[in-house]
């Protein structure tokens, strides 16, 4: 990991403590706040792949990826957008599906790591499956909306300390001379 | 490449073109030491970091990938390992950043070895270093020094091509296809790359270690060769694939070809350096002075094995009747450490160093020259104050004094 990795991993992992508290405190409206931070990071990203996209990956051989990657993160961060003044009910059963799915990505990027023997997919593995247990938790709570709340807070800072906790981590790297 | 070649081949080389046994092993062990000469082994010595001709995996975990950091490990890695083709290449359609990562791609018989050829005439260290560079320009085709997935990167599409006689069980596998050749028939094995650091790579069932693929631009994962492996790095290995530069043809690498092509011109550029030819020409190979070795260098070459010294130790000991030691990086450090502030220059590490700053400072010019910054900028000398990089005083101040004598 490159130290500008290890700052932007820090930079993520606290807005997520920051997000779980501010949904601690303000249950109610707190939801709102964390879509809009969603939403402006998703469309960011999106935009900066797109950019990539276009001065460059566009000559790559498999460069086309890099376009559709681009293009799911801008548009889900505008419906991200369009969600955030809907019920909380609503827009929390979105987050908790798109943890879910965060979930889901990490352990099959773990499963892949350990095919291919690699170190890493220990915690890659815990990420998936805390993020997926989660979301399990939260749906048998579901009729209860601040307990629905707490349970995602949880999880969200689990995730948060497992990545600054990834940050200070020694990582063996492939170097070929 | 490895140790056997640029150790082993290299006294083999030298040699051949006519150095004495003590000459040949100065010439080979400065050329093994570039890849042992990191900014941690200077500072343990005292020797100016800036002279750095590597850098080692935990100085590659820490590498910041900022634009600073990156024209650090572009210098690094163009000067020594991936020395640029053609710095005014047109890749046709592209941003101006593409095109300037495009015109970093590793090749032979560029200007830039001819540069590097001449700049050798100083120091039989400088000669090593010019063997070292000269022979990875056959291997590390086709790859930048500098990180970058748009140029660097592979993909599935990757297949190795085994001589129909050598391949044997394993090449009858499913993914093994026959494919025809004007002399040889081969057949193709799909290459299976994993990531773990500490596996050997298994020549049998033909699964290599590379870097993991990183989605961004600038990731060291896409340093060099690195997304393929130690592939470039064995001399008998020939295979396919398709560069992520390539706009979807596919290369060809025959590697036993290169390396005995990397060879003989070494042997021509050594002649060169000792005044045996009037100029340094490219694409000019001394296959002469080689062909009554042709059979048993390419049978090393040929041979499928992660590790030749053993071959070419054997084969340059019965060239020179001599015996060739191992390589041992910490040969000349004590002397350098030991040695006062003014006494440093005149070691062999002083002058192994003098040499490093010569190419470096030659290659990032010429980069910044043809209006690339990928290298950062290149600072002429100027009489009146220093502008340079710190490291580099002591370098200008020894050309200064030498310029005077």
């Amino acid at each position: 990991m490159s130290k500008f990795q290890r700052v932007q991993n820090i930079v993520i992992g606290l807005s997520m403590l920051i997000s779980a508290a501010v949904l601690i405190l303000f249950p109610e409206g707190g939801c709102v706040y964390i879509m809009l931070f969603l939403a402006a990071s998703l469309i960011l990203r999106g935009i900066s792949e797109l950019i990539y996209y276009f001065t460059m990956a566009r000559y790559m051989v498999g460069g086309k990826l890099i376009l559709f990657i681009g293009a799911v993160f801008f548009d889900f961060g505008f419906f991200t957008l369009t969600l955030s003044d809907e019920s909380n009910l609503f827009v929390l059963a979105y987050l908790l599906g798109f943890h879910a799915f965060a979930g889901l990505v990490n352990v099959l990027r773990a499963l892949e790591a350990r095919r291919y023997k690699s170190t890493s997919w220990r915690i890659n593995m815990a990420q998936g499956v805390a993020s997926i247990l989660t979301v399990l938790i939260c749906m048998l709570f579901s009729h209860n909306e601040t307990l629905l709340v707490y349970c995602y807070c949880a999880g969200m800072i689990y995730s948060a300390a497992l990545r600054i906790y990834s940050v200070f981590r020694r990582t063996a790297v492939v170097y070929i001379q | 490449m490895q140790i056997d070649f640029h150790y082993y081949a290299t006294y083999c080389a030298a040699f051949l073109a006519g150095y004495s046994h003590e000459e040949c092993l100065a010439i080979c062990y400065s050329a093994q030491f570039t890849d042992c000469c990191t900014r941690t082994l200077l500072s343990t010595i005292g020797g100016p970091a800036e002279a750095a001709t590597t850098q080692l995996q935990l100085e590659m975990m820490d590498a910041r990938t900022d634009i600073l950091g990156l024209q650090d490990i572009t210098r690094i890695w163009s000067s020594f390992h991936f020395l640029p083709r053609d710095l005014k290449a047109d890749p046709g359609k592209g941003s101006r950043i593409y095109k300037a990562k495009y015109r970093l791609i590793c090749g032979p018989n560029g200007d830039l070895l001819v540069k590097t050829v001449n700049l050798a005439k100083e120091s039989l260290q400088a000669v090593g270093i010019a063997m070292h560079v000269l022979a990875d320009t056959w291997a590390h085709q086709y790859f930048a020094g500098t990180p970058s997935q748009v140029i660097n990167n592979t993909d599935y599409w990757f297949f190795e091509l085994l001589p129909a006689e050598a391949s044997g069980d394993s090449a009858n596998s499913g993914d093994s296809r026959e494919s025809g050749d004007a002399k040889r028939a081969f057949t193709e094995r799909r290459i299976t790359f994993r990531h773990n650091p500490t596996g050997k790579d298994d020549l049998d069932k033909g699964i290599y270690t590379s870097t993991v693929y990183q989605l961004e631009e600038n990731s060291v994962m896409s340093l060099g060769h690195g997304r393929a492996g130690h592939l470039p790095d064995y001399s008998f290995m020939r295979y396919k694939y398709l560069p992520a530069w390539g706009k979807y043809e596919e290369v060809v690498k025959d590697n036993p070809s290169d390396y005995y092509k990397a060879f003989c011109q070494m042997v021509y550029a050594l002649r060169y350096l000792r005044g045996d030819h009037e100029t340094f020409e490219t694409d000019r190979y001394d296959t002469e002075k080689v062909s009554p070795y042709e059979t048993e260098i390419k049978e090393i070459l040929e041979k499928r094995q992660l590790d030749a010294c053993a071959d070419w130790k054997a084969f340059g000991e019965k060239l020179s009747g001599c015996e060739i030691p191992d390589f041992d990086a910490d040969r000349y450090c004590t002397e350098y450490k030991q040695a006062s502030v003014d006494d440093k220059d005149a070691t062999f590490l002083g002058s192994y160093i003098d040499a490093a700053l010569a190419q470096k400072t030659m290659v990032t010019n010429q980069i910044f020259q043809s209006d690339n910054l990928l290298a950062g900028y290149s600072v002429e000398y100027n009489e009146s104050r220093f502008l340079g990089i710190r490291d580099f005083i002591h370098y200008v101040e020894n050309k200064k004094k030498k310029g005077k004598a």
